[in-house]
């Protein structure tokens, strides 16, 4: 015997709904990707408040891990890198000549299409049929990604974007590698309810808790055995 | 394990500031303010709390262009109005003769056409919070004081002071350093140093978020430098808090050489290090201070002294149950009549009776011998005169025979021997400078 969760009226109701949309030709691939949002979101919010990972917010590690998913993750992880190494060797070039933002940083977006036209030549004489096919809206994505990083670096110095730059792509690589677990794509297929309900709790607890994070755990850890407990009368 | 987890809890991580001291006492008005240079120095201003004083402010490419260079002094800062964490800012020391050419620290020459680059970045928001347009200020440069200057790498050093609920809890002494080029910040590699809030003596020194005890290369330790004005700059700290409505801020203060005291600015989002380089844990600190009402900022000031100061002084009172004194303390001479005479004797453990100068036993009528006893000194057998003697160290009160001698020529008018100082222990390095 299969153990059960207690039925809930509105977790089963959503079952229906999403039989409904797969009755109706929305693709599963489609629905599994919108399930697995919460849980990602969750993921990346648990990495930051619990470990204390720094991302470029929530939106930026999800987006990039959807581009893995779109495309291969391999091409996804050489795109990301060549571009913002482009992107911020445009931005040192650049610097000296003193353009207000906006220009500075469409001809930032210019280069970086051109350099990924030229990626696509590359792939179409090595004949990589995989990259070739990719539609236009990841690296659209990709070059989204290149303003926060190049913005990062100009408030934060190098160091800083590069550490989130690097601690971003491995959450996004986690993500990645969640969404492509099998049980857990049927799971959601199967529990769309337990899924949403589950990932609003988590992340209300998350939203409360004031514990130190991980890192903090380790940045203090010399400090801590110092301390002195007060004695207990 | 346990235990580690157990003493972590007193420590203020990021998240527990967030929430508990930064989004209830922080106001959005009262954080965009601290955000900006020149809001918070108009509001100080207007406070009548010290600042540096401000050259030009240039709010766009247009008055940039019009500004004319001549006008600027000889030495000054330029800075972003909305930069973080020290970014952008440039201290500029001296200027060639008959030429438009400064020298930065390092001493290399920046012209008006560098200059001029330089604001066009600031200008165009490269250094502000959220690439948004900002100005250009041109400050007066703070000169370094004395007692900072072998401490410190080409910059100015800064207390931080985080203020909460009116009461300064914890204070930070931030050394620039070579690889923090001139700025004091902790992540750009400056150095913290903890400081008694008591005393305003520095403890422990921290350097990219590792203990240290020395300057990295040399000798010089970092404990023991005492903060010039101490009690002055807790004060100035909660007149900040009052002054810009942040219930949890870092408040940055300067000491200039002559003008004392600056304030450079406030933060909304004081950073955690401060943690490490006092040893102790802020957020235990901040607890104990909630709900605290304080009548004044001088009333204030004590409690935070009393509170978070002293606190190996205070333990090993604790322990020994004895009180601990220095080498020189402030003593009060009671003779018959009511009077009263007040000076600072010296503490000496080599001797076992106190003695007294006659000058002062004459002027308070303290001349009733009761006996004679000879002593042996560097100067052969000598009789002395012995009296009652009635004098309060530290608030007690000791009644005691002592000597009187000639001590008209000596730096002190009373030595206290070894018989009267059994209730307390001594600090050699403690009041060695007392006047």
């Amino acid at each position: 015997m299969h153990w059960q969760p207690p039925s809930v009226a509105p977790i089963l109701t959503m079952i229906y709904f999403i039989n409904y949309l797969l009755n109706n030709g929305v693709p599963q691939e489609t629905i599994i990707l919108i399930l697995m949002l919460p849980i990602i979101a969750t993921i990346i919010a648990f990495s930051r408040q619990i470990i204390g990972i720094k991302t470029f917010g929530i939106y930026t590690p999800l987006i990039i891990t959807f581009v893995f998913l779109a495309i291969d993750i391999r091409y996804g992880i050489i795109v990301f890198i060549t571009v913002l190494l482009a992107g911020s060797l445009v931005r040192i070039i650049l610097k000296r000549f003193r353009f207000l933002y906006l220009p500075r940083m469409a001809i930032l977006v210019i280069i970086v299409a051109l350099i990924i036209l030229l990626m696509f030549g590359e792939a179409a004489y090595s004949q990589r049929t995989e990259f070739i096919g990719t539609s236009i809206f990841p690296i659209l994505i990709m070059i989204i990604l290149v303003e926060k990083f190049i913005s990062a670096q100009i408030e934060k110095g190098a160091r800083t974007a590069i550490l989130l730059t690097i601690e971003t792509l491995i959450i996004a690589i986690i993500c990645y590698i969640v969404v492509r677990l099998e049980f857990l794509r049927s799971f959601v297929l199967a529990k769309p309810g337990w899924v949403i309900a589950g990932s609003i709790v988590a992340n209300i607890l998350l939203g409360k808790w004031t514990g130190l994070r991980l890192f903090e755990f380790i940045r203090f850890k010399d400090v801590i055995k110092y301390v002195e407990l007060p004695e207990k009368k | 394990m346990w235990n580690f987890l157990k003493k972590s809890k007193g420590f203020l991580g990021i998240n527990e500031r967030n929430i508990k001291y930064i989004s209830p006492f922080n106001s959005k008005r009262a954080i965009n303010i601290a955000d900006s240079k020149i809001l918070t120095k108009k509001i100080l201003k207007k406070a009548g709390l010290p600042i540096a004083e401000t050259y030009y402010i240039l709010h766009n490419r247009k008055e940039l262009k019009n500004f004319s260079w001549r006008n600027l002094p000889k030495s000054f800062v330029l800075k972003p109005n909305r930069g973080l964490g020290g970014e952008g800012i440039i201290v500029l020391y001296g200027k060639r003769k008959n030429q438009e050419c400064w020298i930065k620290a390092d001493k290399t020459p920046l012209t008006v056409n560098d200059l001029n680059n330089h604001i066009l970045a600031i200008l165009d928001g490269d250094f502000s919070i959220i690439n948004i347009p900002d100005a250009a200020i041109f400050e007066e440069r703070i000169k370094i004081h004395p007692i900072f200057k072998p401490y410190s790498h080409k910059g100015i050093p800064d207390i931080r002071i985080i203020v909460f609920n009116n009461i300064p809890v914890m204070a930070q002494l931030r050394l620039p350093t070579p690889e923090s080029g001139g700025t004091a910040n902790l992540h750009r590699g400056g150095i913290g140093v903890g400081i008694d809030m008591a005393n305003g003596i520095t403890t422990h020194a921290v350097h990219r978020d590792r203990l240290i005890n020395t300057i990295p290369g040399s000798k010089l330790s970092f404990r023991g430098i005492k903060i010039p004005n101490w009690r002055e700059l807790l004060q100035l700290a909660v007149e900040v808090q009052k002054a810009t409505g942040l219930g949890f801020v870092g408040v940055d203060i300067a000491i200039d050489r002559e003008k004392g005291p600056l304030i450079l600015e406030t933060n909304a989002r004081p950073g955690l290090s401060i943690q490490i380089a006092n040893i102790a844990p802020l957020g235990e600190r901040l607890k104990r201070v909630i709900g605290l009402k304080t009548k004044n900022t001088p009333h204030a000031v004590r409690i935070s002294r009393e509170l978070f100061g002293g606190e190996i002084e205070e333990e090993i009172e604790e322990i020994s149950g004895k009180k601990v004194i220095g080498i020189r303390e402030k003593i009060k001479i009671f003779g018959p009549n009511e009077k009263q005479y007040e000076t600072i004797a010296k503490i000496d453990t080599g001797a076992y009776r106190t003695s007294l100068c006659y000058s002062v036993a004459e002027k308070l009528n303290l001349n009733k011998i009761i006996r004679k006893k000879s002593v042996r000194s560097a100067l052969g057998n000598e009789e002395r005169d012995i009296v009652n003697l009635k004098f309060s160290l530290d608030n007690l009160l000791i009644d005691t025979e002592a000597f009187l001698a000639k001590r008209e020529n000596m730096k002190h008018d009373m030595i206290i021997g070894r018989k009267d100082i059994k209730k307390y222990l001594v600090d050699a390095a403690k009041n060695v400078r007392l006047k």
